[in-house]
């Protein structure tokens, strides 16, 4: 049986929620199609989290449970969600959850894209934060990049890591900082890439981060500890004080000069 | 230049330029209003200077300024939270804060004495132990058993061995664990631990505070 598009549906101006990464003839077609792309993995309403608990339980990964809660608050028109190896299984059983709450089609998709488009803002110097928010907006572009706009600089500290749903934790980090772990991977648009991700640089502090309850908790923590000067860090919805002064202090006394943050 | 560690219960200060000056102890409470300092950590340190250090990077650097080791674990046991610091060939290797779990268990141990009227000084280490990761719940282990017939001196005996096992498993179950904090002058806790404990005493971040106040003075010369 010939297998229906679901895209047909979508008008200019359609929005579509996005989860995870998308492969990349997906967002080539919405953008060819002027949708309008929302990522559902950022916090894009200011409602109170706990809107998701009918749904979702509160021990869950926090940036599955924003996804949700933009899903139940935008007015969209459909839910492109991945839950490939790029992604996990808690994408898997959330899009299960999403395609039973709403009425609007949510689609699965498995990107296993291995073209690699490189990695420039991972290692140019720039604020962690600024870096962050440019790598995941470019998830919903499939245009090539422009490597010379963003050139290489020498690290002094590494973050490696997927996105956080909190990114003041980023703050603390000199713009010297290089990005390893998923994030290097989203913007390489190679979100399966597991050997990408375990990639480090053991000559510069790194600090490992996943978020509370996610499975890459644990590739994070073996990480740190063959890291020679690595700190594992697990957060849920937001970085409280004592964890931001926690990374505070691990670069401050690893020895990465203020000067540079 | 006056040195501060603003803790929960009890603030500890030193004056650098006074060489012969001790550190000196105030119940938070009794703190003067308009009180300001020239270098702060701590909780509530931020209200109190300018110059703020947090609590980690004093808790390491008074490490650094105490323990000759090379490789240590050093744990600070306050009223409100547990943090420690992992050194391996004398860098920084770990650290942790635990102000979630941890929470409240100096501050419930000091109100359990004066509430059962019970002096540490004279208790021995209990054989058995609650399960504790935090002050507030452990105190409804203590109620059950006292209602279940045990006294009340074993029942908060059991609670504090309980609250040193957490904080030595916390802080990586090292075989010698430098203590720092109020916590070191009360020795049923300290005898609670499984290990080998050096006990360094309340002024660690303090001692964390006067390096960084040698390095600041050193930029300004
Ligand atoms: S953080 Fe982990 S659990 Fe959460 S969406 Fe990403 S991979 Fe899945």
């Amino acid at each position: 049986m010939k297998q229906e598009n679901p895209f047909a549906q979508l008008r200019p101006d359609s929005r579509v929620g996005i989860v995870g990464i998308p492969p990349l003839a997906v967002i080539g077609r919405l953008n060819s199609l002027g949708a309008r792309i929302h990522d559902l993995d950022e916090p894009q309403v200011n409602t109170d989290m706990e809107v998701t608990a009918p749904f979702l339980p509160r021990v869950y990964c926090a940036i599955l449970r924003t996804a949700v809660l933009n899903a139940l608050h935008l007015e969209l028109d459909m839910i492109v969600i991945d839950v490939g190896p790029g992604k996990c299984d808690c994408a898997l059983h959330v899009s299960t959850v999403l395609q039973d709450v709403l009425r609007i089609p949510v689609i699965r998709t498995r990107n296993e894209d291995d073209v690699p488009f490189g990695h420039p803002l991972c290692e140019t110097r720039m604020s962690l934060l600024e870096k962050l928010q440019r790598i995941t907006a470019g998830v919903q572009s499939a245009a090539p990049y422009q490597p010379e706009k963003f050139p290489p600089c020498k690290p002094t500290a590494a973050f490696w890591g997927v996105p956080p749903r909190d990114f003041s934790l980023l703050t603390h980090f000199p713009d010297t900082t290089h990005i390893y772990g998923w994030t290097r991977c989203m913007e390489n648009k190679t979100p399966a890439d597991g050997e990408l991700e375990e990639i480090f640089n053991a000559d510069v502090p790194t600090i490992f981060f996943a978020q509370s309850f996610c499975a890459k908790t644990a590739l994070a923590k073996f990480l740190a500890a063959k890291h020679p000067r690595g700190l594992f860090l697990d957060v849920d919805v937001t970085c409280s004080s004592s964890t931001q002064a926690k990374i505070q202090a691990f670069l401050e006394l690893s020895g990465v000069d203020h000067a540079s943050r | 230049m006056l040195l501060a560690d603003f803790g929960t219960s009890y603030c500890k200060f030193r004056e650098l330029s006074e060489s012969a000056g001790h550190p000196y102890l105030i119940a938070t409470k009794d703190l003067p209003k308009n009180l300001r300092v020239d270098l702060a950590t701590g909780h509530n340190g931020k209200r109190f200077s300018d110059r703020y250090v947090n609590e980690l990077t004093a808790l390491a650097r008074g490490g650094e300024e105490l323990i000759a080791a090379p490789d240590y674990v050093l744990l600070d046991c306050g009223s409100r939270d547990i943090k420690y610091v992992s050194y391996r060939h004398g860098k920084l290797a770990d650290m942790g804060w635990n102000s979630e779990c941890g929470a409240s268990m100096g501050f419930t141990i000091e109100l359990l004495e004066k509430y059962y009227n019970l002096d540490y000084d004279t208790l021995a280490v209990p054989d058995r132990t609650f399960s504790i990761t935090c002050g507030v719940l452990g105190m409804s282990h203590i109620f059950d058993a006292v209602t279940s017939g045990i006294s009340e001196a074993e029942a908060v005996a059991r609670f504090v061995k309980g609250i040193a096992l957490n904080a030595y498993r916390f802080s990586g179950s090292p075989q010698t664990l430098y203590l720092s904090g109020g916590l070191c002058d009360n020795p049923l806790f300290v005898s609670s631990f499984p290990c080998n404990i050096i006990p360094l005493g309340r002024y660690v971040l303090i001692k964390g505070l006067e390096k960084t106040a040698r390095e600041l003075l050193s930029i300004a010369l």
